[in-house]
């Protein structure tokens, strides 16, 4: 899609020279035509952002790419692959990626499957209070990690109230109960965070499906899941695809949840603790590069070779 | 015999949008609950109704222990009664200035790019609009480049806000594109530019206000992501006034439960407040698509 010159585009008026950078860059600073005045507009259009992701990311990135390759800790000089040895050769990474991989694929999974029909309730159903069942549903969207991880505390830790009734009614004592520091219950708080995010996206994706070919399927006699199954699923399919791919993300950025419910060490969390730990930057350097990498990898891939929808 | 989904399907489904909505704000509404209460070590929390944790929390009574409460600063001075000075709680006024000055830099950005996005047919259009719609990095991936990159302005306002706005634009982008792509972009310019309007001032003086209600509501949005934004604030803050994710993260470790509740509980009024002015431009909750 990138692959041209904005240049290229523009008719010949004449002015077919005007091909390459310096030809975008020409019909920029003098245009000629409409198709250069367009230009122009679109270029300004996207400066303020190209600006804003320029300075507060892709430099700062490019420097925690410099420092996790630099033979000194304060300065970055010389290269050395030392912090990525440490990373790809000891056996703890390894587990720490494992751990944020299957933690973050797990929730996906249950998270995104919990939210086909929850979206499909509340696009297809007439519900008494359908905006306020949406807003209440939408509300965690808004809550930080760390919130998330309170939640299931006041259900299920020490105190919790759903430990207290199980305890109550099988007449063990509470702390055998509580589990929501534990890893089921780390597993329980990010999908709480992410239920919410998947249900959103796929509202959006519900809100195009075809009403007359589901009536039509009904009407010839599908059962209500044969209509599910053979025409509603496949038009929301790269809805949940784009849902898939979003709430993944979601899942390994996840750090604050960690923070409150310290039971598994993932990637994110291992960043922030090499910085706690004597400032060992070279790795938590590396560690973010390789992160980035991934998900950009991962992203660029899943847009490019399945029909996902990405966008809330 | 009726298909087991015609009998089943509607109510199981139904039964299930419930006990997810019951499981989502179930436990907000016994934290809220939880914030009056004087314990809570039984199954349910006791001793209503007390506002000792709340004002424990915002700083209006004497506390002790590992977290302090919010201390309280002049904001101005209002000429009334020989200058009455209007004191709010820092750590509020400070997480909401921060995220005010987040949501300017993403409307100096993130309309522009919208527009772009959704005016003009362009080489390259697909990937300026899913780089400007999916977050680049994660708070924790942007903390550690700020500290890397600017370590000096890392931890201080600018580099909040400036990271702030960084990793809550998309969604601006998102709720302004959604309005856009319901205006009938094409006709507004070329009328506008007929009746003599320049470019510029035809997307300052006819798209932008035609746009408002999206605007405001990306506006209402990002607020809300930034004031709340904790896994940057944690990796960057060194000293001074926390920011309020990090402020509630010291109670829900360190306070007893009633405490963390009630700082949590204020958060929840916040973010209740939110809703409702979204609620007010038309949309249900933190939805980008308003239409």
């Amino acid at each position: 899609m990138a692959d041209g010159h904005a240049g290229t585009d523009a008719p010949s008026t004449g002015r077919d020279r005007r091909t390459g950078v310096a030809g975008v860059l020409d019909a920029l600073s003098d245009p000629v035509t409409e198709r250069d005045r367009e230009y122009r507009r679109i270029a300004a259009l996207c400066a303020p952002f190209a600006a804003l992701v320029l300075l507060a990311g892709l430099y700062p990135l490019a420097e925690v790419v410099r420092i996790s390759v630099s033979t000194d800790q304060y300065r970055s000089v010389g290269v050395s692959l030392g912090a990525y040895a440490t990373l790809f050769g000891d056996p703890y990474y390894r587990s720490v990626a494992f751990n944020s991989l299957w933690l973050a694929a797990g929730t996906t999974v249950v998270s995104v499957a919990l939210a086909v029909p929850i979206a499909h309730a509340l696009e297809k159903y007439d519900l008494p209070g359908e905006d306020l069942l949406v807003t209440l549903v939408s509300f965690p969207i808004s809550l930080p990690g760390i919130v998330a991880a309170f939640m299931i505390l006041v259900l299920f830790g020490n105190n919790g109230l759903v430990t207290a009734i199980v305890a109550a009614l099988t007449g063990s004592r509470p702390l055998d109960v509580a589990f929501a520091v534990s890893v089921p219950g780390l597993f329980v708080a990010f999908v709480y965070s992410m239920v919410p995010r998947a249900t959103l996206i796929l509202r959006g994706t519900y809100a195009e499906v075809d009403e007359a070919a589901e009536e039509a399927a009904q009407s010839l006699g599908a059962t209500p899941f044969e209509t599910f199954r053979y025409v509603t699923l496949p038009q929301i399919r790269p809805g949940i695809t784009g849902a898939v791919i979003l709430t993944f993300r979601t899942g390994l950025a996840i750090f604050g949840t960690l923070i409150v419910i310290q039971t598994l060490v993932v990637w994110t969390l291992q960043i922030s603790r090499e910085l706690g730990n004597g400032w060992n930057v070279q790795v938590a350097g590396a560690m973010a590069t390789v992160y980035f990498l991934f998900t950009f990898l991962f992203t660029v891939l899943g847009l490019r070779y399945t029909s996902a929808e990405v966008g809330l | 015999m009726v298909a087991l989904s015609r009998r089943v399907g509607r109510p199981a489904v139904t039964a299930l949008l419930l006990a997810a909505v019951v499981f989502l704000v179930g436990p907000i509404v016994l934290t809220v609950v939880a914030s009056f209460a004087r314990s809570w070590t039984g199954v349910l929390p006791s001793g209503f109704v007390t506002l000792q944790n709340w004002r424990e929390v915002l700083g209006l009574a004497e506390t002790f222990g590992a977290q302090r409460s919010m201390g309280w600063d002049p904001l101005v001075t209002l000429p009334v009664a020989g200058g009455t000075t209007l004191m709010v709680p820092s750590e509020l006024a400070f997480s909401v200035g921060l995220a005010l000055g987040g949501v300017l830099i993403n409307l100096v950005v993130g309309v522009p790019i919208a527009y772009a996005v959704s005016r003009y047919d362009f080489r390259g259009k697909e990937w300026v609009n899913a780089l400007s719609i999916l977050p680049l990095v994660p708070g924790v991936i942007l903390g550690v480049a700020f500290l890397r990159a600017y370590p000096e302005l890392s931890g201080t306002s600018v580099g909040l806000i400036v990271g702030y706005s960084l990793l809550k634009a998309p969604f601006m982008v998102m709720a302004v594109q959604s309005e856009f792509e319901s205006m009938p972009l094409r006709r507004l310019e070329e009328s506008a530019r007929s009746l003599g309007a320049s470019w510029p001032r035809t997307f300052l003086t006819v798209i932008v206000p035609n746009a408002s209600s999206g605007i405001i509501s990306g506006a209402i949005i990002c607020w809300a992501l930034a004031a709340a934004e904790f896994n940057f604030s944690y990796i960057v803050w060194a000293k001074g006034t926390q920011p309020l994710a990090v402020f509630l993260q010291r109670h829900i470790s360190n306070s007893s439960f009633t405490k963390a509740a009630a700082a949590v509980s204020m958060f929840f009024c916040i973010i209740a407040v939110v809703t409702l002015l979204l609620q007010q431009l038309g949309r249900r909750g933190f939805d980008t698509r308003g239409h």
